[in-house]
């Protein structure tokens, strides 16, 4: 049985991963291969902040926030391990600040700690006057994408850089199932109207003495479109913009003007903070997740498709739980084509 | 009229404190800091400089509120400013620990630093053996940047710095004497109450721990700061060894380790050994000195055990208002 992952990011890999983890000792002669023009770290996943949090509302969708949960304590359950570092795994307290009271998010009883802000911690940060403070959990795609990459090449994965240019082409040379795990680019293999961007350009300085991430919202319907302060393991994430339909990843001057005036408002210790670059990514926007199966048919060749795409600036937040949910499809079709230790092709 | 002449005796955090404090708020003093000892090799520059109170014994609550209150307002105004990397202040959160539950759970200090809570049995579940604890927002100041900081601040309000050692108060002709040399007040004002409490710690390069975690039974200590974190610690009393000791790091590691896996995989870059001028209570009062025959206001203020960096700027101000006290005595007497 071949499989096929488009992608590199972390969703890409963690998909690969799980498909591993769960198949590879039930299922006869399965290799899986990743192909992708970009690996880490040129990917999306590389260039975020890497703070676990969901989006503060949403939509109700009750099955990405249990994908969320799971890939949080995914994550925790590592925490006490030396291996933690080499993963890219770290604790971060922090600050969600809003200019108006608003509805507990979704996340409050996977974090850690999680309560509301005290009068003197509101002080802090004028013209806020309701938030909440946790602990949460940091998964640095920099360091995360090169160990998912060490774990898969370790148990035979294969790589591939290369732009796959439809599903036929992989289907023409004998792949029995295909993992998309195109994220923003997922347009290219299979028009979809739902996915847009949500452009995000950040700064990165150097600011050891922040220990604190701290987001701001303003309530309006976009996300990240207000200052947020997310240190790393070597330098700390400014930002932010979230431009929905822009399409340019280059930074702009005019967008880090607005970023950087923000930021040391909100934080002044930031004024004289050395600028390290810019960075722009694009969010695979999406009105929720598409994590389904599709039995594609290209002229004569018929290719099992498991999407999984679409997580917006919640993908390393998310891809544990839709990792897991897209090898359970996957677990479906293997059942159903009847391939598996029973089964004698 | 004429500038009353304070002397300062003692660099680190203390006598720095003190003053600035001084030299900023009376412009009718001139005030000279007098040291053998300053920043990088005072006592404070070895410590976390974590802002974590205490209780003393014998001094009214009220005044300990004060002393805490007023640091850590002085404190967090600069970490949130400009000033705060040069400072070497930074906000910070994390958790203390207890293998044992507390007899007092909720210190009269929780109201002092932020966020103050017990921890939930999700957190408490990342260290074994330990039963109870609370988390907390707090500040830690870097004496290594903050004493150099304070030393600009003394000087753009007109204070001078001497390097010079004290061996008698008799060697000081000055109007006020403000006594802040910590542990040498043994010998200098012959206080037999003091003694060392000699504290060991490492430095480690660990740029991902972002949380503090402090666990009280042992001592045992994870404090990241600006470039390195401080991981201890010990408390040996009347120790007076300044080099460090290799069974001191190595227990220190295993038991920080324990707490905090991911240290494993950190790089020790230093190990330092600094000796806590630890007193029953600190000694912050106004005394009468015959000096050369004549009798000079001494301020006092020492003994802060391993609670110097956090309560320097209250022990301070407290400091300021006997000095004020002095200062119109003095300014009284010249009218006669």
């Amino acid at each position: 049985m071949r499989v096929a992952v488009i992608g590199a990011g972390v969703i890409g890999l963690s998909t690969a991963q799980s498909i591993y983890e769960q198949y590879h000792s039930t299922v006869s002669q399965l290799t899986i291969e990743v192909y992708a023009d970009q690996f880490t770290p040129l990917t999306t996943s590389d260039g975020a902040a890497g703070l676990w949090q969901p989006y503060l509302h949403a939509n109700g969708n009750i099955q990405e926030i249990q994908w969320n949960k799971e890939t949080f304590d995914y994550l925790l359950s590592f925490l006490n391990s030396p291996e933690s570092i080499k993963m890219g795994i770290f604790l971060q307290s922090g600050y969600n600040l809003c200019t108006e009271a608003a509805a507990e998010p979704s996340f409050k009883d996977i974090v850690l700690g999680f309560r509301e802000l005290t009068e003197r911690e509101l002080q802090i940060f004028p013209g806020y006057n309701h938030g909440w403070f946790n602990t949460a959990i940091m998964l640095e795609g920099k360091t995360y994408l090169p160990w998912l990459m060490d774990w898969l090449h370790k148990r035979g994965v294969k790589f591939y850089q290369r732009k796959i240019k439809s599903f036929k082409e992989l289907a023409e040379t004998g792949v029995d199932v295909i993992m998309n795990c195109t994220g923003m680019r997922s347009g290219e293999l299979q028009p979809d109207p739902e996915l847009k961007p949500a452009r995000g350009q950040i700064v990165k300085v150097d600011a050891p003495w922040i220990k604190h991430w701290i987001l701001t919202h303003h309530m309006k319907p976009e996300f990240y479109d207000s200052p947020y302060i997310i240190p790393g393991s070597r330098h700390v994430t400014v930002g932010g913009t979230f431009q929905i339909g822009n399409w340019n990843n280059q930074s702009e001057s005019t967008d880090h003007k607005n970023i950087w005036e923000g930021a040391c408002q909100l934080c002044p210790s930031l004024k004289h903070a050395r600028i390290i670059e810019d960075w722009t990514g694009l969010r695979p926007t999406r009105d929720k997740v598409r994590l389904e199966r599709e039995t594609i048919q290209t002229g004569a060749t018929t290719v099992e498709v498991i999407h999984n795409y679409g997580h917006g600036g919640f993908g390393l937040t998310i891809h544990r739980g839709c990792a897991q949910e897209a090898a359970r499809l996957f677990g479906q079709l293997v059942k159903q084509k009847g391939i598996g230790p029973k089964a004698h092709l | 009229m004429k500038q009353v002449r304070v002397v300062v005796v003692g660099a680190g955090v203390i006598g720095l404190s003190t003053a600035v404090c001084i030299a900023e708020a009376l412009p009718m003093c001139s005030v000279t800091l007098v040291a053998d000892k300053f920043s990088p090799d005072t006592t404070s520059d070895v410590a976390a400089g974590y802002f974590f109170p205490s209780e003393f014994p014998d001094i009214p609550l009220e005044r300990q509120k004060r002393w805490i209150k007023d640091s850590f307002d002085h404190l967090l105004a600069i970490a949130h400013s400009e000033d705060a990397p040069d400072a070497g202040v930074m906000l910070t959160s994390g958790w203390q620990i207890f293998k044992e539950v507390p007899a007092n759970q909720k210190p009269f200090w929780s109201d002092y630093v932020m966020g103050f809570r017990f921890m939930t049995e999700a957190e408490l579940k990342r260290f074994q053996d330990h039963k109870f604890g609370q988390a907390f927002t707090t500040l830690k100041c870097e004496c290594s940047s903050y004493l150099p900081w304070m030393e600009n601040r003394l000087r753009k309000a007109g204070g001078i710095m001497e390097c010079r050692k004290i061996n008698n108060l008799e060697e000081l002709n000055y109007d006020i004497i403000i006594n802040c040399s910590g542990l040498g007040s043994k010998m200098l004002v012959g206080d037999d109450e003091i003694y060392p409490v000699r504290g060991q710690v490492l430095k480690v390069e660990a740029p991902w721990l972002k949380t503090f975690v402090m666990s009280r039974d042992d001592f045992t200590y994870i404090l990241p700061g600006i470039h390195s974190a401080t991981v201890g610690g010990t408390r040996q009393q009347n120790d007076w060894r300044l080099k460090a000791d290799q069974n001191d790091t190595k227990d220190i590691l295993e038991r920080c380790s324990e707490l905090v896996p991911s240290l494993k995989r950190a790089k020790v870059v230093s190990q330092q050994t600094g000796l806590r001028p630890s007193r029953r209570n600190p000694r912050v009062e106004r005394e009468t000195v015959e000096l050369q025959g004549r009798r000079v206001p001494v301020m006092h203020n020492y003994g802060h055990g391993g609670w110097g960096v956090t309560i320097a700027w209250g022990t301070s101000v407290d400091v300021l208002g006997l000095v004020r006290q002095c200062v119109r005595e003095i300014q009284l007497q010249a009218k006669l």
